[in-house]
């Protein structure tokens, strides 16, 4: 409902201008069965900054890689200074004066910085003339104000700041009338930041358009004319920066109706035992990261792509190495070092990435279950088949994994019995803590809400779970608590009976202040 | 001169150290190791190795690697040989088609990597050995005799090899080799691709190039390059044996990386490269010349080459940790 | 990283400056370089042996290498080229190729550093420019073999009558190859000399015409035997054949295919009449076995240390401006009494 109203809002907005110089109208794209982008339609004026914003996987980026030519669109249009174009290439897009900072450094670490500005736009003749790149560099840096950067050195000797500022001499370079910026400030300091808001502003005054793509709210404030909130690939609605709360962006964002019921309050007793504590845990991702898990809680973990939650996971189970920090297990610190060293002490890793870290598809379900525990399945020098065969039977039927046998390889089962087979796996181990990464990834919705039961059953049962998941809803109904991550550092816990989407991602979006 | 040292390269500067103390310990502790002969026999067996190696250098600063290029390079030899010795064909005929077969193969590869999108490790170990089995198919598994320095169309030995009189005239073409592919790599717009493919290949493509295209001209180079070396091949070997060839493809990978080319793609030069390849033959004939076997020099070629992959690990992981 | 280099360049020097010191550089002495067909095998194992013992008597520098295998014609090629650049005072040359060394031999030639051939030796090289071969004379080594069954079936040849005649079987691979018609001929030229000593009637027949003394009614017919075609299959089938002639009493196989045929034959249910006795040349995994269990009376091996070690002392004896001739390099009788005596297991190479 509250969805179908804000599309009807949007729609009288949009009727206001006429001097858009680039609009993408109802563009389509699809990958495989996932329905990337729904008829979502951009625009953009002369001189301004559009900020895009939206969840993971709400189509930002492809619609970005749509314009600069890197995916094709299914269907829609693009009109660009009154014309329809048609980008095959990020080439194309480029001549039309349309250039893409990208999100990960797109540059030769091994060839000098006039040498990557220039790539691909090299002197005709047979040989290069690396003097005149040279000073066409100096002159795009003086121009752009930038005195530090030799364009002579090596890329690999810049900081990553440095590189950014270099990516984006890059695009400007190209006599660019648009520019996107994917996220460029999640790898620059604070200094950096401020020197690259200088150049975006220097650039409007000269009539660059710019689509700025960040999840900070803060720099989307400070920065942008206007901003677009696109969810699950459709457009939802655009405002003035200057008219609009940064908490109304926020419901923009969040926007869907909830379908499952979010839990009420915490059915775990406040003083139920502390059966993992982790303290000041630091690493080069993360930092100063403290909580405490209590027997049979569901702890969710919110945060968005990139605040350092598989991180943290994977500093707990040692698959990362730590660089400050202790943990606690039922009291006694303990020494994680290794995965091995995790799972003797009880604890259990459901990854994010089933198919690469999880399970081994071409395998039988049975095989599957036992991984993790064979030492306990072997006579001597061979598998104790039997035993193998009757430990996994009782499992595929204690958590229902859907099979018609336990010989069954892995690849035949769906997503969600895939995934039981997992925590099977886990079970099998006696593992009192589990962390379950985006267990419902790529899941359908009836097998989802299997996987929630087992979970809530598991936590009756008295197992500890810490919940990773990008999708609020799911961790507002499983959680009793919900620890909240934003640039790898712990910006707040909720218990339930607190935590609404809003909440959340306000402390998700929380841009705090660094180099303190 | 610090600049110019920066610029030379660290490892490449340390090849050709090493290169040097290798020939003075040879010279002070090795039987009649300065003289004529043994000159020649260091530069005899480096041609061919030479050419393979140089043109694997291209593949490997794009990231890629090259095993084809041995058994190609004998798969050239067999056929030429063929053509000559059983059909007839004249000589310089043979030589130009001996290269052209390795182009093909070396497109070949190209096509498989660029447009199949095989990993160039299991096109170029596939494709070594097809040119393996292809050459024993033609020639009937039957050896194959090139001309000798005694013999008639002796100007095919006297040209490619020495000449009677000790002029080592295949040097002559290989130093002519390595300034042409030092032109293309330091100065031409395919160099420049070349490196910047192994830098980043996905940033190129998003620059707009056509990378696909110029990686696949760098697998060309290599081909062609193992057609070249057959020729030097056959002037100093004379007699092509069918399903032999492999392992001078891990000679001439080891070249490269002695001289500094990375595995890891965006770093390296020919230049490096032939110091490498000389190291490897003054050792070969080194070792022999102060009493020890043909283990021997695998053995210590095999201790060079660690410390080379290791040299440039430690660079590798070095400059990652600037990045940081 | 300016650490880690300095202690790679100190190994690998070091290493180098051991091996150096470890070995006896000593120029004062003659060197020579033996340069053979391969390395790792058994036979060029005593080979060396024996070229480094005559290396000792005649106080020279003794250097042996060889290719890894016997395809690495180019690897032999580098050998001679690098032991040419160290001017040696005399080479042994057992070649892969004599078309890819041709070079070397001509400028050994021209520099008057003396080259002899040794096991196969160098084959239609230009004259004059290997001076002397030491290998084995293949007829005399089979004739050792006749030699050791004569006594054995001495009394059925004299017992022999042109109405009740015996034969002996001579089993060839081939009647092509100089070696194989080497022991053919020696054999059974041999053979037929000792048993004309106790019967008057003694004839050489069958497939290889060049020996035949045609009378194919003998009391004594010395019957040589080829295979079809020198395949394994075609040898057993000749082998069994062979077995069944009437009056079969003595067995001699050229090499170890030939052997090979007759114990495939066997295996496949070939019967060996009693008394029978089997020679073989060669030393194989399973003629070794036959010879143990009994099945074969012996075999004759040739005398790798002896190739080694005359072809070094026909360098030494080149450098000294002997004139020197071809040496045979000589042959073992080898059976079960003997087989595991150290000198003669050392001759057993398979």
């Amino acid at each position: 409902m509250l969805y179908y109203q804000t599309v009807v809002i949007i729609s009288m907005h949009e009727t206001v201008s006429n001097t858009y110089i680039l609009e993408m109208l109802d563009i389509d794209k699809r990958f495989q069965g996932v329905h990337a982008l729904k008829s979502c339609s951009i625009n953009l004026r002369q001189g301004e900054v559009l900020a895009l914003v939206g969840e993971n996987g709400a189509g930002k980026s492809t619609i970005m890689k749509i314009l600069t030519g890197i995916y094709m669109a299914d269907s829609g249009e693009i009109i660009y200074f009154g014309n329809k174009v048609h980008f095959k290439s990020p080439k194309d897009a480029q001549d039309a004066g349309i250039s893409i900072v990208h999100q990960e450094l797109n540059l030769m670490k091994h060839l000098t910085v006039a040498q990557n500005i220039f790539i691909g736009r090299e002197s005709k003749g047979f040989f290069l003339d690396d003097r005149s790149i040279e000073i066409k560099t100096q002159e795009l840096f003086d121009r752009m104000n930038i005195k530090s950067i030799d364009p002579r050195s090596k890329l690999a000797d810049l900081t990553v700041g440095r590189q950014q500022i270099v990516e984006i001499a890059k695009a400007i370079s190209f006599d660019a009338k648009v520019i996107v910026f994917d996220e460029p400030t999640s790898t620059l300091s604070d200094t950096e930041t401020e020197v690259l808001f200088k150049l975006i502003n220097e650039l409007k005054q000269k009539g660059v358009s710019m689509i700025y793509i960040s999840h900070r709210m803060d720099e989307i404030k400070q920065i942008s004319d206007r901003v677009t909130v696109l969810r699950d690939g459709e457009f939802v609605g655009t405002r003035d920066t200057n008219d609009v709360q940064i908490s109304e962006i926020i419901q923009m964002m969040i926007g869907r109706v909830t379908y499952e019921q979010p839990k009420e309050s915490s059915s775990v007793p406040p003083d139920a035992p502390v059966v993992l504590k982790v303290e000041g845990l630091s690493s080069i991702d993360v930092e100063d990261i403290s909580f405490e898990l209590h027997k049979g809680e569901i702890l969710g973990f919110a945060g968005l792509m990139g605040a350092g939650r598989t991180e943290v996971a994977r500093l707990i189970f040692g698959a990362d190495k730590k660089t400050a920090g202790d943990i606690f297990i039922n009291g006694d610190k303990v020494d994680i070092r290794t995965p091995e060293d995790a799972v003797r002490n009880g604890l259990g890793y459901l990854s994010e990435d089933r198919k690469h870290f999880g399970c081994v598809l071409g395998m039988r379900v049975a095989d599957n279950i036992v991984l993790a525990s064979l030492s306990n399945y072997v006579n001597g020098l061979f598998l104790n088949e039997k035993k193998i065969a009757r430990d996994s039977v009782e499992y595929k039927e204690k958590i229902d994994i859907r099979t018609p046998t336990v010989n069954q390889l892995l690849k035949n089962l769906s997503g969600g019995n895939q995934q039981k087979v997992i925590i099977a796996k886990w079970l099998i181990r006696n593992c009192d803590i589990l962390i379950f990464d985006e267990p419902t990834r790529g899941i359908d919705v009836g097998a989802k809400s299997e996987i929630y039961k087992l979970m809530n059953a598991l936590a009756k049962e008295g197992k500890s779970i810490i919940m990773i998941s990008s999708e609020l809803p799911e961790l507002l109904r499983m959680s009793d608590r919900i620890l909240v991550m934003c640039e790898g550092c712990h910006t707040g816990t909720i218990p339930i009976e607190q935590a609404d989407q809003h909440a959340i991602m306000t402390l998700a979006t929380h841009h705090l202040e660094r180099g303190a | 001169m610090l600049d110019f040292i920066k610029r030379m390269q660290l490892q490449k500067l340390l090849a050709l150290g090493a290169l040097i103390i290798l020939y003075l310990f040879f010279a002070y502790f090795g039987r009649n190791f300065v003289s004529v002969p043994t000159t020649l026999s260091i530069l005899s067996r480096s041609y061919f190795v030479g050419f393979l190696a140089i043109g694997v250098t291209f593949v490997i600063i794009t990231g890629g690697i090259d095993l084809s290029i041995g058994t190609v390079m004998m798969c050239s030899a067999l056929i030429g040989g063929l053509l000559f010795t059983v059909f007839g064909f004249p000589l310089w005929l043979c030589l130009i088609i001996m290269i052209l077969v390795g182009t093909a193969f070396g497109t070949a590869n190209g096509l498989l990597v660029t447009k199949l999108g095989l990993p160039p490790f299991i096109a170029t170990l596939g494709m070594m050995m097809v040119s393996m089995g292809l050459g024993s198919i033609l020639t009937n598994v039957r050896a194959q005799n090139f001309p000798t320095l005694l013999g008639e169309n002796a100007w095919f030995v006297r040209l490619f090899l020495r000449t009677e009189g000790n002029i080592p005239t295949g040097a002559f073409f290989l130093a002519g080799y390595l300034i042409l592919t030092f032109i293309i790599l330091k100065m031409t717009k395919l160099g420049r691709y070349t490196y910047a493919i192994g830098s980043n290949e996905e940033a190129v493509r998003l620059s707009g190039v056509n990378a696909s295209r110029w990686k696949m001209i760098t697998y060309m180079i290599s081909g062609t390059s193992a057609g070249i070396a057959s020729i030097f091949f056959a002037a100093a070997y004379t007699v092509m044996t069918p399903g032999t060839g492999q392992g001078f493809e891990l000679d001439a990978i080891a070249a490269a990386v002695i001289g500094g080319t990375s595995l890891s793609g965006g770093v390296g030069s020919v230049t490096g490269t032939i110091i490498g390849v000389f190291i490897m033959s003054t050792l070969a004939v080194g070792l022999v010349s102060i009493g020890l076997r043909a283990p021997y020099q695998v053995f210590f070629t095999g201790v060079v080459v660690i410390g080379a992959v290791f040299l440039d690990i430690q660079r590798t992981r070095r400059a990652n940790r600037v990045k940081k | 990283m300016k650490k880690t280099i300095a202690i790679i360049i100190v190994l690998v020097l070091s290493l180098g400056l051991l091996a150096a010191c470890g070995d006896n550089n000593d120029r004062d002495g003659l060197y020579i370089a033996v340069l053979s067909k391969g390395f790792q095998h058994q036979f060029w194992q005593a080979v060396d042996a024996g070229a480094q013992a005559a290396g000792e008597h005649y106080g020279v520098e003794v250097f042996f290498d060889g290719p890894e295998s016997e395809a690495d014609i180019h690897v032999q090629v580098d050998m001679f080229n690098q032991q040419l650049a160290l001017n040696p005072d005399g080479i042994a040359l057992a070649a892969l190729s004599t078309q890819a060394v041709l070079t070397q031999l001509q400028d050994a030639y021209d520099k008057g550093i003396p080259v002899v051939g040794f096991d196969s030796g160098v084959p239609e090289a230009p004259a004059g420019q290997i001076r002397a071969t030491a290998s084995t004379n293949n007829q005399n080594a089979a004739a050792l073999g006749a030699d050791h069954m004569f006594p054995v079936i001495r009394d059925k040849i004299e017992a022999a009558t042109e109405a009740d005649p015996v034969v002996i079987v001579v089993l060839s691979q081939d009647v092509t190859s100089e070696s194989i018609t080497g022991r053919t001929r020696g054999f059974a030229e041999k053979m037929h000399q000792l048993a004309s000593g106790v019967n008057s009637s003694v004839a050489i027949t069958g497939g290889y015409p060049a020996i035949n003394t045609g009378d194919a009614g003998a009391a004594v017919r010395i019957e040589v035997v080829v295979g079809a075609t020198s395949s394994s299959v075609d040898m057993a089938t000749a082998a069994s054949g062979a077995l069944t002639l009437p009056g079969l009493i003595g067995f001699f196989c050229s090499n170890e295919g030939a052997a090979n045929g007759v114990i495939s034959a066997i295996n496949a249910g070939s019967v060996v009449p009693a008394g029978v006795p089997i020679v073989g040349f060669d030393a194989g995994e399973s003629q070794k076995a036959a010879v143990r269990s009994g099945i074969f009376m012996g075999g004759i091996t040739q005398d790798p240390f002896q190739i080694g070690y005359q072809a070094v002392s026909l360098v030494v004896r080149a450098i000294r401006g002997e004139t020197i001739g071809d040496v045979d390099t000589g042959a073992q009788w080898w059976d079960s009494t003997n087989m595991d005596n150290p000198d003669i297991a050392l001759l057993l190479y398979d």
